[in-house]
């Protein structure tokens, strides 16, 4: 349990809304900085590259039931190259992921994240734009019921000029279902004429659903777009109403309006069958309270 | 046959709507004009079952069924029809998902099918063509980015597909051009039959050059304080309402 004594505790920053250890089980209480632990607690790192001017897809379905599932992932992503991910979380113990992504010059990566909690699921991106003009799409949608906590984690570094980020990331939780949103970006002084926008919108559907939100914004250079908003509330109950005046009843006008808020997280342009499953898992979600089976997610693209 | 009798409606802790009164026959149109903070939303949001606007006496009956006992869906289901003043935005349902949604809730309601994809597509491009509106506008996301007048003309769609018995336009002609409003009452006309009646809630009297009403009645301090024909309409944009408030 050498590597286990090294899980972070609460009063790292980085882990404060999401208890490894007490997940883990464990009761010792040694202080550790928590950066990198995913890394550390995989297997190994796979690495990859997409040379410059390819476009790739990457899905990746996380449904295991081990106790522990550590993945960690780096990626180069070469001039002008695209890297699209989509990654779809079930299961019911430890998920845990860590992305890191480099982007040279023109290079595109766009991600979706549909994370619909475990025990303790934490799906954590770190990206580092490099090149110029750069682009970034870094969407997420977490569905926590009952006893499930989902944590998106992300930081973007602009450290290049012209870099663009766009960050949408909705969620939901349901009674004694846990969101944790963290998403920093930092803009350091090169990177000027930056454009970055980070949203977080979080829809709190019962009494006894927790929300936490952690966005940063850091900027070193002074020509630069930033913007950035966080919300968390209950669902729009003018919306509700004006569904219910048309004849459409309460539970399904609340679910339309849920995977509604939902679905404009998915980012435009992934292949249509795609786009259905991702949807499909949501209205599945809605309808029993569950997520999709792991089997159900093997290999369907 | 639309009936609401000795109606009082708390919102809060403050009545709104304090005794009012109002028979509207099947295939009449009725007007409601009165000054601001009258309670002419309040009535309409309270006939169709919104939460927090609290029925604390009276009745209100559409065909005999009792409103007041039914929720908002059941109410719509049974023939009511609010068309809203500020039609709600919603990103990410798109205004076909939206009708289709409605119109197949409506129907199975009546223990009806759901209407077959093909059939309801051509319901729609022929209720929108009468309305001059796009069916790409029905691919976006309900009312975002709509104009004012386009969200008018896409309440008056819903009302055309989804034929309601009784149909109450709040404030239809805030937001529309003359070309529009044109188009709207021109709809809404069509829709005017032996067995459907309309309330139409306003506050000037242009609306009623466009769809003339059977009967004019004015709201002031939550109740009905004076009825007549279509005329009443005429002296009221000439004398104000002033005098009335005053004998009221």
């Amino acid at each position: 349990m050498s590597i286990a004594a090294e899980l972070p505790t609460r009063r790292i920053e980085a882990w404060k809304y999401s208890d490894l250890r007490q997940a883990v089980g464990l009761d010792t209480h040694v202080l550790r900085d928590g950066r990198d632990i995913i890394e550390r607690l995989a297997p190994g790192t796979q690495r990859s590259t997409v040379p410059a001017g390819e476009n790739r897809l990457i899905v990746e379905r996380i449904g295991d039931d081990q106790h522990m599932d550590a993945r960690s992932y780096e990626y180069a992503l070469e001039v002008g190259a695209s890297l699209v991910r989509v990654v779809i979380q079930s299961g019911s113990n430890l998920p845990l992921s860590m992305m890191r992504v480099r982007l040279a010059a023109g290079a595109k990566f766009t991600q979706f994240v549909l994370a619909f909690g475990a025990k303790l699921a934490r799906i954590e991106t770190h990206v580092s734009v490099e090149g110029e003009g750069a682009e970034v799409t870094l969407n997420g949608a977490y569905l926590a019921g009952p006893g499930r906590h989902a944590d998106l984690t992300s930081v973007i570094e602009h450290k290049a000029p012209g870099g663009v980020t766009r960050q949408l990331i909705k969620g939901v939780a349901r009674k004694g279902g846990r969101g944790v949103f963290q998403g920093k970006i930092v803009v350091e002084r090169g990177a000027q004429k930056t454009d970055a926008r980070q949203y977080h919108r979080g829809l709190l559907l019962e009494a006894g659903a927790e929300i936490f939100a952690k966005p940063e914004l850091m900027i070193h250079a002074d020509d630069v777009q930033c913007a950035h908003g966080n919300t968390a509330g209950g669902l729009d109950e003018s919306a509700l109403f004006y569904m219910r005046s048309r004849g459409v009843p309460e539970a399904e006008a609340r679910a339309m309006l849920i995977e509604a808020f939902l679905v404009e997280a998915i980012p435009e342009g992934l292949p249509v069958e795609l786009h259905a499953e991702l949807v499909g898992a949501v209205q599945a979600w809605l309808l029993t309270g569950e997520p999709p089976a792991a089997a159900s997610l093997e290999g369907t693209i | 046959m639309f009936e609401v009798s000795d109606l009082h409606v708390k919102v809060g802790a403050t009545e709104i709507i304090n005794g009012l009164t109002l028979r509207v026959p099947a295939g009449e149109t009725h007007a409601i004009m009165g000054p601001n903070g009258a309670g002419k939303s309040t009535l309409a949001y309270a006939l169709s079952g919104r939460d927090g606007y609290e029925v604390t006496g009276g009745a209100a009956t559409l065909n005999g069924a009792d409103l007041l006992a039914l929720s908002p869906e059941e109410r719509a289901s049974a023939g009511l029809f609010l068309s809203f003043q500020y039609p709600v935005e919603i990103p990410g349902l798109s205004a076909i998902a939206f009708l289709k949604a409605a119109l197949n809730a409506q129907r199975k309601a009546h223990s009806l099918e759901p209407m077959p994809a093909p059939e309801l597509l051509k319901l729609l491009r022929e209720k929108a063509a009468a309305l001059k509106i796009d069916m790409d506008m029905l691919k976006r996301p309900l009312n975002v980015g709509f104009s004012g007048g386009e969200k008018k003309r896409f309440e008056a769609l819903q009302m055309a597909v989804l034929q309601p018995r009784f149909a109450i336009l709040d404030e239809t002609d805030s937001g529309l051009d003359i070309d529009a409003l044109r188009i709207v009452a021109d709809n809404v006309n069509a829709l005017r039959a032996p067995d459907r009646g309309l309330l139409v809630i306003t506050h000037y009297q242009r609306l009623l050059d466009y769809i003339k009403p059977d009967r004019v009645h004015i709201l002031a301090k939550g109740r009905i304080i004076a009825s007549g024909g279509p005329e009443l309409a005429l002296e009221l944009e000439r004398d104000g309402y002033d005098k009335y408030l005053r004998a009221a």
